[in-house]
């Protein structure tokens, strides 16, 4: 039986599509049979960034309202055996599925796939009740921001209050730098708020824009620090004990190692 | 803030001298975990939280407010009238405190750091805030 676990911020922008398409595409690469479901019907996303947008037929609400078989809407990843997209429908809103149907999909997921990974839309409203129907896990993303951690606030508190307890907690966009200087939030100040577990954190950096725009997964890419802090959530996912990595800047000896390839 | 209508019905208990065995109420709730942003408590009565209250969340109460943790968000303690009503917490640090028609702030652009347990209260007709300690009669004999 498959496990579904919905990431989800509450406010929107803070990376919640691009983590979804890289913690997926992460688990494939690491041999998991893995199945990418877009919630955010009438502001589909998630299939740019995994570069899969001209292959869709059939979306979620095709599936959900039986105009087709699941199996017809599911596409294949064009580099990972086991990673599968279900599209959201980009022509409808959020109403066209309910809680209800959700929970039925991700049943009916559990039975073929690992990991059910849901890519939630921003806001509390019907397209949060939707995409956390069939959850049994949550991942929060927040960014160190006093708006973004307030929302997600809100949201571990609408998670708790639909039985989804002790969600974990991505810190995306961290620029150590500014956190030295006591510009921005640091882990510990979030940490200190929400009181849940943190399950990785994501500098910023911008190489994400071009590989997001490219469509392709920076989890793939071994050479990058970036990637690397994708591959240590998802080991973490898959139950092993990998140490936060160290958030300052990689100095003069880093560079010297990167130049001769040891890492 | 709009207190509940149910909260508002029952008439508030007279207070005559600014005692602490005045600020016993029969109403206690106890919530049992953190109120997080966008939650919120109206009661009739005092609340006492075994947790943090955090930003953007709400407490009325026409009693007492005790936060056995951190108070970041907005509290009314006394709502409906009461002058003796206090709040107190072991991080005092809200967005705003209320006590019965008083409003308050924290000072902009000040961190305050708060490392004891402390106390709000009307003094004077203005809303201290001072360092709670437990009165010598009542602290435990060596």
């Amino acid at each position: 039986m498959g496990e579904v676990i919905v990431i989800t911020s509450g406010k929107g922008g803070v990376g919640k599509t691009t983590t979804a398409a890289n913690v997926g595409a992460g688990l494939a690469y690491l041999g998991k049979k893995v199945v990418l479901v877009d919630t955010d019907i009438g502001l589909r996303n998630l299939d740019m960034a995994l570069g899969l947008e001209n292959r869709i037929v059939f979306d979620i609400v095709d599936v959900t309202s039986g105009n087709c078989r699941l199996r017809q809407a599911l596409i294949k990843d064009k580099r990972l055996d086991g990673l599968h997209l279900l599209p959201a429908a980009q022509t409808k809103d959020k109403t066209a599925v309910s809680p209800e149907q959700m929970k039925a999909l991700c049943d009916d997921l559990r039975q073929e796939f690992e990991y059910i990974i849901i890519d939630c839309p921003a806001g509390i409203e019907q397209g949060f009740r939707n995409a956390i129907a069939g959850a049994d896990k949550a991942i929060v993303i927040t960014t160190p921001e006093v708006s973004a951690v307030r929302d997600a606030d809100r949201i571990i508190g609408l998670l708790e209050a639909s039985e989804l307890r002790e969600p974990a907690l991505i810190v995306n966009r961290i620029r150590p730098k500014m956190v030295r200087q006591g510009d921005m939030m640091s882990i510990e100040d979030i940490i200190d708020i929400l009181a849940v577990d943190l399950l990785g954190v994501i500098p910023e950096d911008e190489m994400i824009v071009i590989t997001t725009n490219r469509g392709e997964p920076v989890v793939l890419d071994q050479s990058s620090r970036l990637g690397q802090s994708y591959r240590n959530i998802v080991k973490r996912i898959l139950g092993e004990d990998v140490p936060m990595m160290s958030l300052d800047e990689e100095g003069f000896f880093g560079k010297i190692r990167k130049m001769f390839g040891m890492r | 803030m709009a207190i509940s209508k149910e909260s508002n019905n029952s008439p508030l208990p007279k207070h005559t001298a600014v005692d602490q065995e005045d600020l016993v109420d029969d109403n206690t709730i106890l919530v049992q975990r953190t109120l997080r942003s966008g939650q919120t408590i109206s009661y009739h009565g005092n609340v006492v939280v075994l947790g943090d209250v955090n930003p953007g969340a709400e407490i009325a109460a026409t009693g007492n407010i005790i936060v056995m943790g951190a108070l970041r968000g907005v509290v009314h303690a006394g709502a409906g009238g009461d002058e003796n009503a206090i709040v107190l917490a072991f991080k005092l640090q809200p967005t705003q405190l209320r006590i019965s028609d008083h409003i308050t702030r924290p000072p902009d652009n000040e961190a305050i750091d708060t490392a004891h347990p402390e106390m709000a209260r009307i003094k004077d007709g203005v809303v201290t805030i001072e360092a709670f300690q437990t009165p010598p009669e009542r602290q435990a004999k060596p």
